[in-house]
């Protein structure tokens, strides 16, 4: 993208900020970070600058426009609503084309394309978290044809601290008597780092697979634990298959009585709200009305919850590109969660899992962080 | 001074990462939220009060200037550094250093988010009263520096009147202390002084703010009326029956389209004005007194006139309120925010007034104010991007305070005069009253340090 194509999507949008500064109280990059830099404020004038003309692509707006999460808790708290992440991912791809970017971002561009996935992996492996559960049927959940894709994601598949994910919502499947499949090494990564890399472009082919693949199967649902892959094929993917995020076809089950809970709980969690599952995708309830339905377990609210959750630090491979800013967000997410006198937060993302189980285990800070797959899968007992 | 020594010098006290100096930092603090820019030299982030002392002793002496900037939300270019110098970002100095409920005082440093105090208070049952549109984000050293108001300052009175004391930082570096936790300091009053002096006078380190017990009881009611003036006369015949609510706000129907649009507060898209009241102190005599206040409302033609039923709604009702300014730029994507005061009585012809300016210049203008203190906030919406439409906005701006002052009132209400309304301080003072405030700016800065080409106009009458 150039600076006239920035100039003909966004000078309107980035127009309407009038740096009321509003923004500052909510975003957790500024909040860490204390510098206007960080502010959706500055990086609205910063993008509005570029397309004047009075500011160079500087390092510093290198810097800047790669320190977003994502989350788009501005947006949520903005009055005239200032699509600002829109306008730093158009930023992004500016400096994608004057070769102006992270160079951590070229691992991963180079993983995508030789392996489809995030971790430069052999894309077979896409299946090893299975090796440590039981009673594994003979098709190793990859069927030709099912009516349920469960579409795994790279980081569920790849990285150990989340793979208990998969582990579990497969068995919930299974229990539920669900006729689903996986894509095991067919499934390539949805899109969502190269969109945040300020690198769309390149995710075309992703798309086009996975759409042939739905085709393939014959799939009238497609279930994601991801809620970035989930969003992302909302916003990016066209096909005829119903998209479904694991926490609201397990409502779906629970309503359908094919998933009952027979263990009590009896204890107080938290539930953090994934930005790309909750404000982005407007899924607040689904999550909930499954912990109400968990017997004895007692749901107490964050400060910031539903449209007001604050993000993880991993959105938008802020984790990636900066660690250290990543793990300061964590740290204050961590705060507000014990605020709440809870031992455990619950979510429905594996990478706000890895942010905070990752800091919290660094730290030796004591605190349980699960998927609500694994809540669901104890309560069926 | 040459650049990198500045730069090297202001290191050695705050660190070389508390130090920016990049083209895109100077761009990214030459601004707030006015419509004013400038270009500072670099911007330093102090952690502490010897650290800013310091930083000022260097400035004093190299006779560089310096600016205090909290959040930069203020509305008349008060933190725009119009000549340069280093701005000193207190986002470092955020902490509260001390809740004292039983002498009902707070301790806190300067760059401390307003509303992340209240929240604190909030478990104690206790509460900061000043309450600027922009609290959860604005913050004590800004408070200070422009003498903030907000919707329950009718009852309450404005920023000063809650700031006991203060920790001072001199032009000079000098670090002074002036009022403190009691009341009736002797000596000058010199937190008097310095509140509200825009940052040309001292830079407050720490604050000893006035806390009070929440309210027993609060009720908020919305009165819906087919004119404006109705709105506006309603104000003054409650306050004129004795009855001094805690909050008294109009908003317009332009107002009332842009913020339901955005937050959905629930009121009427064709009514011409809302009212919105609130009264709060003990629970017994509320519901008489808010009976009382209803029936005047039905007196002066309100067309409707309901309470927030639960805690919801009343929080519903001012979010309108709180997200007006912002919500405006649904409606054109710029706004100015005039601020202006006249005495209550004369709020429905003024309005009438500014509806004039808005037909003279082709300019949409909302109104939103706060009705009680006869302080207005026409809104003049436009589009910065063009250069004829936003001279014009600058006109009509002064033109809607040279209408205040004509009607007996004044240039600001509570945003100060900052960048935007120098040559304005003539509709109001006389040359020999201005040379008085002078004097006070030569006794505290006499190298003119702190804020310079802030609110005195450049050229004497």
């Amino acid at each position: 993208m150039n600076r006239e194509q920035l100039k003909t999507l966004f000078y309107d949008e980035v127009a309407k900020c009038n740096h009321c500064g509003f923004c500052l109280a909510h975003c957790p990059v500024y909040t860490v970070a204390g510098r206007e830099w960080a502010t959706p404020r500055g990086k609205n004038v910063l993008v509005k600058a570029i397309i004047e003309g009075k500011i160079d692509w500087t390092p510093e707006i290198e810097a800047t426009l790669f320190r977003c999460t994502g989350c788009r808790l501005c947006t949520q708290t903005c009055f005239p609503a200032v699509e600002t992440n829109q306008g730093v991912l158009a930023g992004r791809e500016c400096l994608v084309d004057k070769k102006q970017y992270p160079k951590v971002i070229d691992r991963v561009v180079e993983a995508l394309e030789t392996h489809f996935n995030i971790s430069n992996e052999p894309n077979i492996n896409r299946t090893l978290w299975m090796e440590k559960l039981e009673d594994i049927p003979d098709h190793r959940f990859q069927k030709e044809k099912a009516s349920v894709i469960y579409f795994v994601g790279c980081v569920a598949a790849f990285y150990p601290m989340a793979h208990k994910i998969p582990q579990t919502f497969v068995q919930i499947l299974n229990k539920a008597g669900v006729d689903f499949t996986i894509l095991g090494g067919e499934e390539w990564c949805c899109g969502f780092p190269l969109i945040q890399a300020g690198m769309k472009d390149k995710m075309q082919k992703l798309i086009e697979h996975h759409q042939e693949k739905v085709k393939e199967v014959g799939a009238e649902t497609v279930v994601f634990a991801c809620p970035s892959c989930y969003h992302t094929w909302k916003e990016k993917y066209q096909t005829n298959a119903e998209l479904l995020h694991s926490t609201q076809f397990i409502e779906r089950l629970i309503g359908e009585g094919k998933i009952t809970f027979q263990n009590v709980a009896d204890r107080a969690i938290t539930y953090h709200d994934p930005c790309d599952l909750g404000r982005n995708s407007k899924v607040f309830d689904a999550p909930r009305n499954i912990l109400k339905k968990v017997p004895g377990l007692n749901l107490v609210e964050l400060e910031g919850n539903r449209q007001l959750s604050i993000c993880c630090g991993g959105g938008g491979d802020l984790e990636m590109i900066d660690p250290a800013l990543s793990a300061a967000i964590a740290q204050r997410k961590i705060e507000e969660i014990q605020r709440t006198g809870t031992e455990e937060v619950v979510t429905s993302c594996q990478q706000c899992i890895r942010t905070i189980s990752g800091y919290a285990r660094k730290h030796k800070i004591k605190l349980k962080v699960r998927d609500i797959t694994e809540v669901v899968l104890d309560a069926m007992g | 001074m040459q650049r990198e020594q500045m730069l090297e010098e202001l290191s050695k006290i705050v660190g070389k990462e508390n130090v920016l100096s990049s083209e895109t930092d100077l761009l990214l603090y030459g601004y707030d939220a006015s419509l004013f820019k400038g270009k500072p030299d670099c911007i330093a982030f102090p952690g502490s009060t010897q650290e800013v002392s310091e930083i000022v002793r260097f400035c004093h002496r190299e006779k560089i200037p310096v600016i205090a900037r909290g959040s930069g939300t203020n509305l008349s270019g008060g933190t725009i550094p119009t000549r340069g110098g280093v701005i000193l970002h207190f986002s470092r100095m955020n902490k509260i250093l001390e809740i004292d409920i039983e002498n009902q005082r707070a301790v806190v440093e300067t760059g401390l988010f307003t509303l992340a105090l209240k929240n604190q208070l909030a478990r104690h049952g206790y509460v900061y009263q000043p309450d600027p549109a922009s609290e959860k984000v604005s913050t004590f050293g800004g408070n200070f520096a422009e003498n903030s108001g907000g919707p329950h300052c009718l009852k309450y009175g404005v920023t000063t009147n809650h700031i006991l004391g203060a920790e001072i930082v001199l032009p000079d570096g000098e670090v002074i202390q002036v009022g403190g936790k009691a009341l009736d300091n002797p000596g000058y009053d010199l937190t008097g002084i310095l509140v509200g002096s825009e940052g040309t006078l001292g830079i407050a380190t720490q604050l000893t703010l006035r806390i009070m017990p929440k309210s027993e009881a609060v009720k908020t009611m919305l009165a819906i009326y087919n004119s404006l003036e109705d709105a506006g006369r309603t104000v003054s015949a409650i306050i004129a029956d004795g009855i001094v609510p805690a909050t008294l706000e109009i908003l317009d129907k332009l107002t009332i389209k842009a913020v339901e649009e955005s937050v959905h507060a629930g009121f009427p898209l064709d009514a011409e004005a809302v009212l919105l009241i609130e009264i709060d102190g003990l629970k017994d005599g509320m519901e008489r007194l808010a009976e009382r206040i209803m029936e005047i409302c039905r007196k002066n033609h309100a067309r409707d006139v309901k309470s927030a039923k639960t805690e919801a709604e009343r929080t519903q009702l001012w979010a309108g309120r709180k997200g007006a300014f912002g919500a405006i730029s649904r409606l054109r994507p710029n706004y100015l925010v005039c601020d202006g005061t006249v005495p209550r009585t004369k709020l429905p012809e003024v309005l009438v007034r500014v509806m004039e300016v808005s037909k003279k210049y082709n300019l949409t203008i909302a109104n939103v104010f706060h009705a009680g203190d006869g302080n207005l906030h026409p809104l003049i919406l436009f589009d910065e991007r063009d250069e004829e439409e936003l001279r014009k906005v600058h006109l009509a701006g002064s033109e809607i305070m040279k209408l205040c002052a004509d009607a007996g009132g004044t240039i600001s209400g509570e945003h100060g005069i900052g960048t935007e309304k120098m040559k304005e301080m003539f509709f109001v003072f006389s040359p020999q009253d201005i040379a008085a405030m002078r004097k006070v700016k030569k006794a505290f800065d006499p190298e003119d340090i702190y804020n310079p080409g802030k609110i005195f106009p450049e050229v004497q009458a």
